[in-house]
């Protein structure tokens, strides 16, 4: 089991190890290495899958040890573990094969797959990790990993700003986690995801708002939550599937998965901060998604408010809806990103929806694979999304109101800008040259989109899967099945995605170059558009607080510490050289005055004149 | 003689002598020089990385000894004695792993009256490895000097802008450091009554008498205040960047990777150990100011635009790390210390070596006149990304390991949590410097200015020359990074003995919460059901007994 375990973490590594050491030059080798690897990723994933499934897993071997602190490199491998374990190297799989199509003309493909490799390696880390210790470190390689990926058009301005972006903005919510990690430690004196869970147990005051609120912050940060989440639209400079696989399915989710993981160490008033947060964020960036034109900043802002879906289950009490939604999410956005990377592709890397139009006819798998997605995402009736999103509106209509009312604000937000997008890109007529010329992508393209849509239908039935993979989201999903209202909230559903549809029809039908709803509601538009002024706020602060604060400190060092405090002390002793210089004035007679006065004060001084 | 032996001493003499042979002219043929050269670095590194491998940690103390009673003065208990122990032999190799790169870099560097550059160098490396490889006090001392006189000498002679002011400054200050120390260490001798003037006899003379407390306030404030300068404690920081900006490539790779180490070494290997008293009462101001280090120096880091002096602040920036480790006054922190210590010398020598790379192709420092240099040079871009994230303490990289180990120290005192919240900010502004030199000098279309240059002479990619001093250190990095116990292991065993006798009155105010009165009914229960947890209890008991 461990060498299995270790071989799923370490072929990743080593694929990455090997281009970047031999095939940086040989772009075709590399990627189908990369491709190959993540094959064996899948393989070796299903094994430990399905090899005694249903119990917990855990191996440890100590991987530092200092003065008493001993670091585990261990595998915890249970229900979680499992489902993440699947999503990654399903997903991962299919977003590689879909890469060597989508990738096949770029001259930097080695960079582009040895950074994937790179992040399969990190991934996997987090989701086998067995310590808080462990996760953070996989949890800051992912970031690395993300960074590369998203400076992968390195000659653009905003693939440089966003990479850093993103970076810095992780490591904010890092610096929480990362005291979050030691104050864990010595509060309970290990970091081990078990031995926490039983401490936790025998005494539950051990667990305090203080430090559930830090550990919190690694997953606002990566999970790209309010105040951080930032980072993730701009994170969009980065190649299609790359947002498909990091900023979608997998290492954004993973914050979710980490909540998940120390659920326990969390107390009543952090889970209804998580839970306001994830509703407002389900809400807010509904908004943004509404106004967008780029395709893929619709799709990221949509990310940004299932996140916040999940983050309120997860608030609400019910890990496990927020994993059944992860799991489901991961399928239909991999599917609507990777659905509009094969747009992109085909239109020539144009990304602004309102130069499409009309692709359905020339795209016809893609156009209807996206449709799918949209379908699930808005939750129609039976297909995966429905399942996932109103599980978690049921248990909040029947466990906090106010929550419900945001989220199903929101998903009524969610059909109608969905839809929008997928009216103004697949129906009407072609807006540019581009997109009248597009034509349907290789197999290699539509067949990672084929699977995925069938997916997005079917994974919303739990029963489906093997048990070890949704062994650890039944108990939640029991328990929303046991709630009242049923009949009601199907009812609210269907409503929710009919009405996003017809508004958006309506809307959305026949545009042209402009958005008719900048023309309708202006202020409305305007204020969408603003996002809130969050980028403004933040980059006034850097530019206008942080760097003249820096150059002030510099200015101080400057004068104070150099000049003051260095060049004086260089003063007093040049002016002590400068009184013993005017002793020296080169007279013989003045010579012999001073060995006269010496002569006689050394005399008194023997004779006792200035006392003893 | 032993084989080890023979590879210790001849790490420390080889070196010396090819120096020598260089300075009485052998050098004149270019050939011979180089060839001097070759040896003279090959040795120490080879020397550093098999004494690594060979030694046998499991006990604690030093192998390898020579001692030499006659040589040195038996009247002042000065006595020649080497010696590699846990602390010391990471440094050591560290300081062999350095050393080769810095010599190829200096070999290949082409610069005027090579020959005698050379000799410097490797007077200096010789003086290093002594360092490390001391046992004796005054010897300790002695070889720091070595290497701290040539440093002088080569960056007036070799310098950049502003070389002979620079020059001088550094001279005045660093002496001025070295004499503060030295009169500690005297302050030492003098004042414990031991029969040798090494850290064993000390320890064991200090055992019987204790000194007072009043009396080792002194002279670790002596030995703070000295070694604190040499190692650029804030706020005697300002000669650090400015030297390194100043200093040719290799000095500046040796100086603060590997020199600069002695000041912490000593303060970590000898002071606190042997004055506990002492260091518990500087420990307030000593965490304020490497406080100062990391959030001060960090953000005036942050106003660089000259690659060269933000490495140098960056470098004074993430020693604040190492005293932060020495300030908490435990030997989980000063533990951490060491393995950042180690880390930093390797990371902070590569950054100087890649931006001397950058600079041979852009031909300039100003960051601001670079850009897209990655398309062009994607080894070098390589590089560089990785040693900057290696900098700003990825996982994966040694750094890593100290940084992280020095915030988990911090965060054992409830008083110090202060200081590990604040310290913690280091990670975002180092991440901030770190990647906007990135951004600046590869992404992107590259400027005019960089246009200009690459009119007259084309840019091209690193070539085998310029990667294997580099890779050398990578990998040493990366070696760290993947297997921290390769260190750690034997840093914690002798920093376990030397801190064991050591009473720091930190640790038995902390207890932790499953250990209180309270917790402890119910721990007895969760200990019955997992033996895990029994093992856990224990250890914190004998963490309380220390």
């Amino acid at each position: 089991m461990q060498t299995v375990a270790f071989s799923i973490l370490l072929l990743p590594l080593f694929s990455a190890f090997i281009t970047l050491i031999f095939l940086r030059r040989f772009g075709n080798i590399a990627s189908l290495l990369s491709v190959a690897t993540s094959g064996g990723i899948l393989v070796f994933a299903l094994y430990l899958i399905f090899n005694d499934a249903g119990e917990v897993y855990s191996w440890q071997a100590t991987w530092m040890k200092m003065a008493g602190w001993e670091l585990g490199f261990g595998f915890l491998i249970d229900g979680p573990a499992r489902l993440l374990l699947f999503v990654v190297s399903f997903v991962g799989f299919l977003i590689h094969v879909f890469s060597l199509g989508y990738m096949a003309d770029d001259d930097a493909k080695a960079r582009y797959f040895g950074g994937l490799s790179i992040f399969m390696f990190s991934m996997i880390g987090i989701t086998l990790a067995d310590n808080l210790i462990m996760i953070f470190v996989f949890w800051e390689l992912v970031g690395f990993s993300s960074y590369l990926l998203i400076a992968h058009y390195l000659t653009t301005e905003d693939a440089a700003s966003a990479s850093r972006k993103a970076f810095i903005v992780n490591r904010i919510g890092d610096f929480g986690f990362l005291i979050g990690i030691v104050l864990t430690y010595w509060a309970f004196g290990t970091v081990n995801l078990l031995e926490l869970a039983d401490l936790v147990d025998f005494d539950p005051s051990l667990v305090t708002t203080f430090l559930g609120l830090l550990l919190a912050c690694g997953f606002i940060g990566k999970s790209a939550q309010f105040p951080l989440h930032v980072w993730l639209p701009d994170a969009m400079a980065g190649p299609t599937p790359v947002s498909a696989l990091i900023h979608a399915a997998t290492m954004v989710a993973a914050g979710i998965f980490l909540l998940v993981r120390i659920d326990f160490m969390f107390t009543e008033q952090v889970l209804s901060l998580l839970a306001i947060l994830g509703a407002g964020m389900g809400l807010y960036a509904g908004f943004c998604a509404l106004v967008q034109r780029d395709i893929k900043k619709i799709l990221a802002y949509s990310t940004l408010s299932q996140l916040g879906y999940m983050a309120a289950a997860f608030g609400l009490g019910m890990p496990g809806l927020a994993l059944f939604h992860l799991m489901t999410h991961a399928f239909f956005k991999a599917l609507m990103f990777l659905g509009s990377g094969s747009v992109i592709h085909a239109c020539h890397h144009e990304q602004d929806i309102f130069k499409y139009g009309g692709l359905r006819k020339n795209m016809p798998v893609t156009a209807l694979t996206f449709l799918v997605g949209v379908f699930a995402i808005s939750g129609v009736n039976f297909l995966s999304g429905y399942f996932s999103k109103d599980a978690i509106l049921l248990s909040a209509y029947n466990l906090n109101m106010p929550i419900f009312v945001i989220l199903y604000s929101g998903a009524i937000l969610t059909a109608l800008y969905m839809f929008r997008l997928y009216f103004i890109t697949f129906e009407g007529i072609a807006r540019s040259s581009e997109a009248s010329r597009a034509r349907e992508n290789g197999a290699l393209m539509t067949g990672p989109l084929i699977i995925l849509a069938i997916l997005a239908i079917f994974g919303g039935y739990h029963s489906l899967f093997p048990f070890s993979i949704v062994e650890s989201i039944i108990p939640d999903i029991e328990s929303v099945a046991s709630m009242p209202n049923h009949l009601w909230m199907v009812f609210l559903g269907t409503f929710a995605w009919i009405v996003g549809v017809i508004v958006a029809k309506n809307f959305y039908g026949r545009v042209r170059e402009t958005d008719p709803l900048s023309e309708k509601l202006p202020t409305f538009f305007e204020l969408c558009k603003s996002k809130l002024f969050f980028d403004e706020i933040y980059s006034f602060y850097v530019s206008r607080i942080q760097d003249p604060f820096t150059r002030f400190l510099e200015v101080m060092e400057l004068l104070f510490i150099s000049g003051l405090m260095v060049r004086g002390t260089a003063g007093v002793a040049g002016l002590f050289a400068l009184l013993g210089k005017v002793c020296y004035i080169g007279k013989i007679h003045a010579y012999t005055f001073w060995f006269v006065a010496g002569t006689i004060g050394f005399l008194a001084y023997a004779v006792g004149i200035f006392g003893n | 003689m032993t084989f080890d032996q023979i590879l210790l001493l001849g790490s420390i003499v080889i070196p010396a002598l090819a120096s020598l042979f260089l300075f009485a002219g052998l050098g004149r043929s270019e050939f011979i020089a180089k060839n001097l050269a070759y040896l003279g670095f090959g040795f120490p590194f080879i020397a550093g990385i098999l004494l690594f491998i060979r030694f046998d940690g499991s006990a604690g103390g030093y192998c390898f000894e020579i001692f030499h009673p006659r040589m040195g003065l038996q009247e002042l208990k000065i006595t020649f004695h080497l010696g590699l122990n846990g602390v010391s032999s990471p440094l050591f190799a560290m300081a062999g792993v350095v050393g080769l790169a810095a010599g190829l870099t200096a070999i290949r560097s082409g610069t005027e009256r090579l020959s005698l550059y050379l000799a410097l160098l490797l007077f200096m490396q010789s003086g290093l490895m002594g360092l490390f490889a001391s046992v004796d006090l005054f010897f300790y001392y002695l070889f720091h000097e070595f290497a701290l006189i040539p440093t002088f000498i080569m960056i007036g002679l070799w310098g950049g802008r502003d070389r002979r002011s620079v020059a001088l400054e550094i001279t005045i200050y660093l002496t001025l450091g070295a004499l503060l120390s030295l009169g500690g260490l005297v302050a030492l001798n003098v004042m414990v009554d031991a029969e040798k003037f090494d850290f064993p006899s000390l320890s064991v003379a200090l055992a019987s008498a204790d000194m007072l407390e009043s009396t080792q306030f002194k002279i670790f404030g002596l030995l703070l205040l000295g070694f604190g300068v040499l190692v650029a404690l804030f706020p005697f920081h300002t000669w650090a960047a400015k030297g390194y900006e100043t200093a040719p490539t290799s000095v500046s790779m040796l100086h603060a990777g590997v020199l600069k180490k002695f000041g912490l070494y000593g303060l970590i290997q000898i002071a606190a150990p042997l004055l506990p008293d002492g260091a518990l009462a500087w420990s307030p101001y000593l965490l304020w100011l490497a406080l100062g280090n990391v959030l001060f120096v960090g953000f005036v880091t942050l106003a660089q635009t000259n690659l060269k002096s933000m490495v140098g602040y960056g470098s004074v920036m993430h020693m604040g790390y190492c005293f932060l480790g020495l300030g908490v006054c435990s030997s989980l922190g000063a533990g951490s210390a060491v393995m950042l210590m180690v880390a930093h010398g390797l990371s902070v020598a590569l950054m100087f070596l890649l931006s001397n790379y950058i600079y041979k192709r852009s031909g300039t420092f100003e960051m601001n006149e670079m850009g897209g240099l990655a398309t062009k040079a994607p080894i070098l871009a390589c590089f560089f990304v990785a040693a900057s994230l290696a900098t700003i303490g990825l996982p994966g990289f040694g750094n890593f390991w100290g940084e992280f180990g020095v915030f988990l120290s911090l965060g054992e005192n409830p008083d110090h949590r202060v200081f590990l919240i604040l310290a913690a900010l280091g990670i975002i502004i180092s991440a901030i410097f770190g990647l906007r030199a990135i951004a600046k000098i590869f992404f992107g279309k590259s400027s005019d200015e960089l246009n200009e240059h690459a009119k007259e002479k084309s840019i091209i990619d690193l070539c085998p020359g310029e990667i294997l001093p580099a890779g050398i250190i990578l990998s040493a990095l990366l070696l760290i990074g993947l297997w921290p116990r390769g260190i750690s292991d034997r840093i914690d065993i002798e920093i376990g003995n030397r801190y064991e006798k050591v009473n720091f009155v930190a640790l038995s105010q902390f207890t932790p919460a499953c250990c209180l009165p309270g917790g402890e009914v119910e721990n007895k229960e969760n200990n019955q059901s997992s033996p895990n947890l029994l093992k856990k209890a224990a250890q914190f008991d004998a963490n309380l007994d220390h």
